[in-house]
This record gives structure tokens, sequence and C-alpha cells, in this order.
């Protein structure tokens, strides 16, 4: 009954995020107050739908949402588009709306497509997944996972070359402060990886791509200060990272199972899927 | 006269000779050194890492130009590290400048990486890791995998293996109880279960897998009984008989909807799936209880009387470890203070 609840409440995310979405690009368009108030309310309204999925299989579950792709998700999307709306409360900001929303959409609808079966369903946690370094490990990623989304939306919006272009260090500082959550959450997988798997590094498909996303990143912050005058190519690195920080979540779940693969297989007896 | 000019040419030469060499060191250390050749290095580890996941999934780690990778990386970021704890003294050692959180996060983050990197290379030269895998009441030797000068040999005995199960018949966990024996005599008792390993003087026992090992007892033709342990996929020959039996998989919760796959691990219904051959052809295959007795042949029986279980453990020493544990905490640490504190522009590094 709860989990029919979700799946409704899930496709109502969806249609208010593409809405909202719509609405902040009619009012990047025509510069109309009302049509940027609209927007700003729809994000809202689909901030606390997809709060409300959370809540409501963190009940059903027991546990936080954190324990599977469907899961991080719905976590990760939520987080995104809250940092936005703190961002255009904090300076005044609409510009990238359309397309924050627009991501956040596409990413629910990538979930609802791909991962339909974990959203309807509460399995228990497999003993892999018992540890307190769940938590930080995967709400770290979804920290940096929504900051590298907002920047790439923010980014994105600057090479389109749209009114209201957000400055550089403004999408240096949310890149930077996502880098620092990819690289928490990539040590403190590596200490967890240690105690489960006897081996803090094993080169496992999602630590290799992980590791590629942060070399992504870590080359944008060296050489940011050398592409100041050339904010175009800068925006392009952030988007190019956010690629591959969507190759990482999607890409290696469904083309390349290893170790982070959590999927019940009876008779392979090996413990971690 | 004409022999102390060609000694004064000599000398000359030898001391050019050297102010060549010492230049020469010099450039390789600025070129080994620079943040540019490290993003190189990044670049190329990245692409190798990336491309060698895809084409060689289970060795490119192991090669050789990918270990050299890493270990020009290694280099690099040594010396970064060194040139910027020189920078960091001159600048910051007698005044306390704006932005010295965020350089000192700076230079604690790359010394994070550089201990990280060393713990690495520790392990590989003095470390060890082996699954091994410990039948019920089986003593296994693992002194071999702990590359140190320990002269009692060391080994491992497993007292039971349980699997702890959801309301749902999923494993819930799964507990090996072990003994841990030094010249043969109990050193430590352990229970370790996943994510709960054992660690007992340098050694690490990680619960990895597990299994069953099928009990059979077989009659001949002349009534005589023998009883042993096969693996899954084992055959078994009976003497008396040209027919052999291939113990194909124990099935804890068998549903013939299913087929051979067990719904759930937890033994509700089990079966052991076996088949007959003779002379290569497939004579039949079954489904049986513990205990049902199969004739296989005029007067030939086996009768699957049961599984024992075993565990499948990592066996790890990794004198490397303190130092990658030193080099992690250094590392988040260095990147909460160098990207979350405040941007500084008065004392950025040139």
């Amino acid at each position: 009954m709860m989990m029919a609840l979700i799946d409704e409440i899930i496709y109502a995310v969806l249609a208010v995020y593409a809405f909202g979405s719509v609405l902040y690009f009619r009012g990047a368009r025509t510069g109309q107050k009302k049509v940027f108030q609209a927007a700003f309310i729809m994000a809202i309204t689909g901030v606390v739908l997809n709060l409300l999925v959370l809540i409501i299989r963190t009940i059903i579950a027991g546990r936080l949402p954190l324990s599977n792709g469907a899961e991080f998700l719905l976590l990760f999307t939520w987080i995104t588009v809250v940092f936005y709306l703190i961002l255009q409360k904090k300076i005044q900001y609409k510009g990238a709306g359309g397309l924050v929303l627009l991501m956040a959409a596409l990413l629910i609808l990538a979930g609802a497509v791909l991962m339909k079966e974990q959203f309807g369903t509460a399995m228990p946690l497999m003993p892999a997944l018992k540890s307190p370094w769940l938590c930080v490990h995967v709400l770290t990623a979804a920290l940096a996972y929504a900051g590298f989304a907002l920047a790439a939306g923010l980014a994105l919006w600057c090479v389109w070359g749209k009114s209201q272009a957000i400055g550089n260090s403004i999408i240096y500082s949310i890149v930077a402060s996502g880098f620092a959550m990819l690289s928490l959450s990539i040590v403190f997988g590596a200490i967890w990886a240690e105690q489960a798997w006897g081996t803090y590094w094993s080169w496992d498909p999602k630590e290799t791509w992980a590791l590629v996303t942060w070399i992504i990143y870590a080359l944008y912050l060296h050489l940011h200060k050398k592409m100041e005058s050339q904010e175009r190519q800068a925006s392009i690195m952030v988007i190019a990272g956010f690629v591959f920080v969507l190759f990482t979540f999607f890409g290696v779940n469904y083309l390349l199972p290893g170790l982070h693969s959590y999927g019940v297989v009876l008779n392979n007896l090996n413990l971690f899927g | 006269m004409t022999a102390g000019l060609n000694r004064l040419s000599r000398e000359r030469q030898h001391f050019f000779s050297e102010r060549d060499y010492m230049d020469s060191m010099k450039k390789i250390y600025h070129f080994i050194s620079t943040m540019k050749t490290g993003l190189m290095l990044l670049v190329l580890l990245g692409l190798a890492a990336a491309m060698g996941r895809v084409i060689f999934p289970d060795s490119f780690s192991h090669a050789i130009l990918f270990k050299m990778l890493l270990l020009l990386l290694l280099i690099n970021m040594t010396c970064c590290t060194i040139n910027r704890i020189i920078w960091f003294k001159s600048v910051f050692i007698y005044k306390r400048r704006k932005g010295f959180l965020k350089q000192f996060g700076i230079l604690l983050l790359h010394a994070g990486i550089v201990l990280i990197m060393i713990g690495g290379v520790i392990f590989s030269c003095y470390g060890g890791s082996e699954q091994i895998q410990i039948v019920k009441h089986e003593t296994k030797d693992i002194s071999h995998v702990i590359k140190t000068n320990q002269v009692k040999p060391i080994s491992m005995h497993l007292d039971d293996f349980k699997i702890e199960f959801n309301d749902d018949g999923s494993a819930s966990q799964y507990y090996s109880f072990l003994t841990l024996l030094e010249d043969g005599q109990t050193k430590e008792k352990a229970v370790i279960s996943v994510n709960h390993p054992l660690n007992c003087g340098g050694v690490k026992a990680y619960q990895m897998s597990f299994g069953y090992k099928v009990k059979v007892k077989h009659i001949n033709s002349e009534g005589m009984e023998t009883e042993d342990l096969f693996n899954e996929g084992d055959v078994l020959k009976i003497p008396g008989t040209e027919r052999v039996v291939k113990i194909f998989r124990y099935i804890p919760n068998f549903d013939p909807a299913h087929g051979m796959t067990s719904i759930t691990m937890r033994s509700d219904n089990p079966r052991i799936i076996f088949s007959v051959y003779e002379n290569n052809n497939l004579l039949g295959v079954g489904a049986v209880e513990f205990g049902e007795r199969v004739e296989i042949d005029n007067n030939v029986f086996a009768v699957f009387t049961g599984v024992e279980p075993y565990t499948v453990l990592c066996v790890k020493s990794d004198p490397g470890l303190p130092m990658v544990l030193s080099g992690g905490v250094m590392f988040m640490l260095g990147v909460c203070l160098a990207l979350l504190t405040s941007h500084s522009k008065k004392a950025v590094r040139k």
C-alpha cells in the first residue's frame, strides 16, 4: 500500500520538477517576475514531495534511504534542488533554474525506468551493507554528486550564453565543495572496504570510475586559476566532469558490474552480491 | 708549463662536467616535481585505469606499466610535497598570515596522498593476502601469509559456521567461529562476520564467502558402506559399477518451479541435485532429500546424508596499513581545510 503510494508520489515529483523547469525557462526568456515565482513554488513543491518519498521509505525500511541505487538517486536529486533553491535565495539568482530542474526531472525519470523494481520494494540490508560507514560514505557521495550536478547546470547555462550567467568563482566554490565531499566519500569507502573486503582499494569498477571522476575535478581545481580568462573552457570541464559522474553512477551499475553491484544473486555464494 | 696547463684544462673540464651533471639533475628534479608533470601523470593514470578496467578488467592493475605510472606519480607527489613544505615554512614560519589554514590544508592533503601510496608500496613489498577455505572442524596453516620473522607456525581452526537469516529467508549475517592456534596451542578464540574481521597480532581475517561440502554414503554390490565428503561438481565412482554419480549442487530451499536455483539460502526444503552417467552418457537427473537411498545400479546405492559448511576467509597481513590510515586521515583533514575554508588571495602560491 505504502509502496504503491511511493510510485504515485515519484511520478508527481517528476511532473512537478518538469513543469517547474518549463516555468523557469519561460521566466528566463520573458523576465516576468510572476513566472519566476510560480517556478519557485513548483520547485519547493517538488522538494517537499521528494522528501516525502524519502521519509516514507525510511519508515517502511526502518533505516535511512541509502542502500540501493533508487534511494541514492532520490536523495541526490533532492539535495541538488535544495542546493539550487538555497543559491537562488542567497544571491537572488534565477538563471539556471530551468536546467537544474530539468536535470532533476531527467534523473527521476531515469530512475523510474531503470530502477523501477527498487523504487517499489524495501529489501532487508545485505550483510556487507550493515556498517556505520554506509551512512557517511553514501551521504558524502550524495552531497558530492549534488554539488557537481548543480555546478554542471550553472556551467551549462554559462556555455549557453544566457542572460544572468553566474560567475565562475561561484561554480568553482560549488565544485570545490563537491570535490571535498567526493574525497571524503572515497576515503570513508576505502576504510569500509578494508573492514568488509580486506582491501581498501581493489580497482573495482565503481572505485576506478570514482577515481577518474576525482581526477577530472582535481584537474579543474588545479587549472582553474589559469582558466580564469577562459570561462567557457572551465565551464565545459565542469560539464564533462558531471558526464563522468553520471557514468560512474548509471554506466558502472549497469555496464560494469563489480563489488558495488548490490543485487541478490542466490547460489552465487560470494557474500558481496 | 704544458703539463700544468693540461692539468688546469682537465680540472676545468671536470668542474664543468660536474656542473653540467648538477644542472641536468636539477632540471630532472624540476621536471619531476612540477604540478604540470603531476597533472599529466594523473591524466595518464585516469586513462589507463578507465581503459584497463574495460579491456583487461582482471589484470590491468598488476601490469608493469600501470605500476610504473603509480610509482612516477608517487615520486612526483613526494617532490611536490617537499617543495610545498619548503615554501610553506618560508612564508608562514615567522608570521601567521591570511590563508594559513587553506595552505596548510593543501600541504596536508598532498602529504596524505604520499603516505597512502607509500603504505600501498609497503603492502606490495612486505604484506600478503590469501583466500583460504576451511571446512568445519578443519585446521589450516596460515604462516605463509604473514611475511614476518614469525618462528612459530600459526594456523586457524573452524569450530563452526552459521548463517543468521531475515524473516524473508535472505541472509542477515554470516559467522565463522574460529580458534587461532600458535604452534598448535590456542592463542585466541574469535567470531568473525562480514564487516567484523579478526585482528590479532598483525593477522587480519575477513569473512569473504562460504559453501557446502556434501556427505555421501555409498554402498557397493557387496554391501560395503563408505562415507566421504565431496565438493559440488565432484564425481563419485562406486566400486562394482561402471556408473558414476555427479554431485551437482546442494539446494537449501528447493522448489521445482525455480529449477537449480534456491528460493532462499535458509535450508527450509533441502535437496541434493545429482546426475548419473554411464560411459559419459547421461542416464538421469534427480533431486533427493537427505537420507534418501538412491539405487545407482543393481545393489549399488548412494545416500546423501547431509552437508558440512565451509567458510572462505581472506587472511591478510599489511604492515603498511597504519601508514595508509594516517595518510587517509591527513588527506581528509587537508581536503576540508583547503576546500571548505574561505578563499584567501594574499598567500596564494605562485
